[in-house]
């Protein structure tokens, strides 16, 4: 009996202090991850050493899919598209959004509406971005052409011509995200220790002066995280482009993304698929870890 | 004078800013609003004659019902068992040191996971499937869902855990409590409007992803909204009404619930490294 009483109570004692459990409990959620990291991982460059021929498996093909895709002329294609889709976008993006905070962290009225009606585009689908955009630049029913005949232009089919469907893809992206560099910066412009500035403001220094020797540097920090957050995820840009343009005409806005699904899902080609992806993921890995000693910098 | 130009200025720009962000939402709704006559008659900016037909065309003919069944149901499982799942693990990480620095490289590697592009994941993901017998099944997408989906769960709530103040547990434990009964009556009570917002950012998540659905599941008995819109874009035309109508669809419930949580969006995108 007694014994038995001691017994719950240590029981009760273990339970409050969770020996073990602190580990217990973190297994299942590193299981789930595993499952969508290490495992797909796993499977990812198994399928990039393996042949497939209409979609099935024909054993193993050393490094030939990476052979080929290097010799490839449309995956180089698609890499220097992706490459300068990256760089138009996020530069724009940078440079509007840091605007547009600047702008909007002043002392202004409805500064909280005028805040949400900027955010809407990011929050929404890129599927369904794309469809807006899709509205907007088709001839026939889109407002682009019949905007362009109002000035005397004619009308530019936008999404039927390589340039300004290139143009076109990139503006939906721009419209999409700035708003999350706008978001970010503003709060770091909010939090932003305003003694210096002050200083600064009292010996005279102009608006100029003020926001490249001072407010720039004290917001680099963030604004870097913004930038390298949205270069990984411009990177892998799918939806909207499978939406407006399926990555032509011709491939003038076939991303690497677009790329590497039709190879996989309209050709049954999973090996050389996974080996364009292992090849992408090189080079994503590198900012990935970028971006996580930036945002532990950041946080501390 | 001045500064009153200067006014003037600095507001005509933000409307302009706002109208452009604005635009395609305007112009998407009054779309689905047009009859097919309508539509292909120039850019008329509102609907003269509205009408509803486009959105009963989408249920009646284009199987959005089934499409919006599978998004409910696939968000709603997804969205809690990794809230679960993650909010266990967030509060290992938030309370104890555990051995191996294991509180950082956790924290580091559901970031990782967080921001893995989909591309990269959907070809291994569709082979995994394959292998399972799970493509184009609800639950093979919610098994996928709640992988990605618990690395931000971690992260979110690992942040909103930590500024809770550790006395107040340990307070309850003397009177008590477990550890799991204080973290259920004392400390998820305290941290409820974080879960609330992790949840509304794992239902946008979710509902919004088109690339890793489109990839695991091919007729309507599993496939989600967002695939569900671009199957209304065909090689030839695209249906432009019932293909509006579907975008309002896809975007209603994820606006309301941005709104709901726009104080918590900056968290949210940068996994609390910015607040």
């Amino acid at each position: 009996m007694a014994q038995a009483t001691v017994k719950r109570r240590r029981v009760r004692a273990a339970r409050a202090s969770l020996p073990g459990g602190p580990y217990l409990l973190l297994v299942p959620a590193m299981v789930a991850l595993a499952l969508v990291s290490l495992w797909p991982l796993y499977y990812g460059v198994r399928a990039s050493l393996t042949h497939y021929l209409y979609g099935r498996d024909f054993g193993s093909a050393g490094l030939d899919n990476y052979r080929r895709i290097w010799s490839d002329p449309y995956f180089h294609q698609a890499m220097s598209t992706t490459a300068k889709y990256v760089v138009i976008v996020v530069t724009c993006e940078t440079l509007l959004g840091l605007g547009l905070a600047l702008l909007v962290s002043r002392e202004i009225r409805f500064a909280s509406p005028i805040r949400v009606g900027l955010i809407l585009p990011m929050t929404i689908a890129p599927v369904v971005a794309g469809v807006m955009w899709r509205l907007i630049y088709d001839s026939g029913i889109g407002v682009t052409d019949p905007l362009f005949q109002a000035f005397g232009f004619s009308a530019p089919e936008v999404l039927a011509n390589n340039t300004s469907a290139f143009i076109a893809v990139c503006v939906v992206d721009i419209w999409e995200w700035t708003p999350l560099v706008f978001l970010i910066v503003l709060a770091g412009l909010q939090s932003l220790p305003q003694e210096p500035l002050e200083a600064a403001r009292v010996d005279g220094a102009g608006r100029v002066r003020l926001f490249f020797d001072h407010t720039l540097p004290l917001l680099a920090p963030v604004l870097l995280v913004a930038i390298v957050l949205r270069t990984i995820d411009a990177i892998g840009t799918f939806d909207q482009i499978y939406v407006l343009t399926q990555g032509g005409p011709g491939v003038s806005t076939q991303l690497i993304s677009i790329y590497a699904y039709n190879t996989a899902f309209q050709f049954s080609q999973y090996g050389l698929a996974a080996a364009m992806l292992i090849a992408l993921l090189a080079m994503v890995a590198l900012l990935m870890i970028a971006a996580v000693r930036l945002m532990k910098r950041v946080a501390v | 004078m001045k500064p009153r130009l200067h006014r003037i200025a600095l507001y005509t720009t933000i409307v302009a800013i706002l109208a452009i962000a604005l635009f395609p939402f305007w112009w998407m709704i009054d779309e689905s609003l047009k009859q097919p006559v309508e539509i292909f008659s120039g850019a008329n900016l509102y609907p003269h004659h509205p009408t509803m037909s486009n959105y009963s065309q989408l249920f009646n003919d284009y199987h959005f019902g089934s499409y919006l069944e599978n998004s409910i149901l696939v968000v709603t499982v997804t969205v809690f068992v990794s809230l679960v799942l993650g909010t266990l693990a967030a509060y290992s990480l938030a309370r104890f040191n555990l051995r191996l620095g294991l509180n950082q490289s956790a924290l580091v590697v559901a970031l990782l996971v967080r921001m893995i592009p989909a591309i990269l994941l959907v070809i291994p993901l569709y082979l995994m499937l394959a292998r399972w017998g799970l493509l184009n099944t609800r639950i093979g997408l919610i098994i996928i869902y709640t992988g990605i989906n618990t690395s931000f769960v971690i992260w979110m709530m690992q942040s909103f855990l930590a500024e809770i103040p550790r006395d107040i547990e340990e307070a309850a434990m003397v009177d008590g409590d477990t550890r799991l009964s204080a973290l259920r009556r004392v400390v998820l009570p305290l941290a409820a409007p974080g879960l609330a917002a992790t949840a509304i950012f794992s239902v946008i998540a979710t509902y919004n992803d088109f690339l890793i659905a489109l990839s695991l599941t091919s007729t309507p008995a599993a496939q989600t909204v967002p695939v569900g819109v671009s199957t209304l874009i065909g090689k030839i035309q695209i249906q432009v009404g019932p293909m509006a109508a579907a975008g309002v669809i896809g975007a209603l419930p994820i606006v309301i619930f941005a709104l709901i949580v726009q104080r918590h969006f900056v968290r949210g995108l940068t996994l609390g490294a910015v607040k």
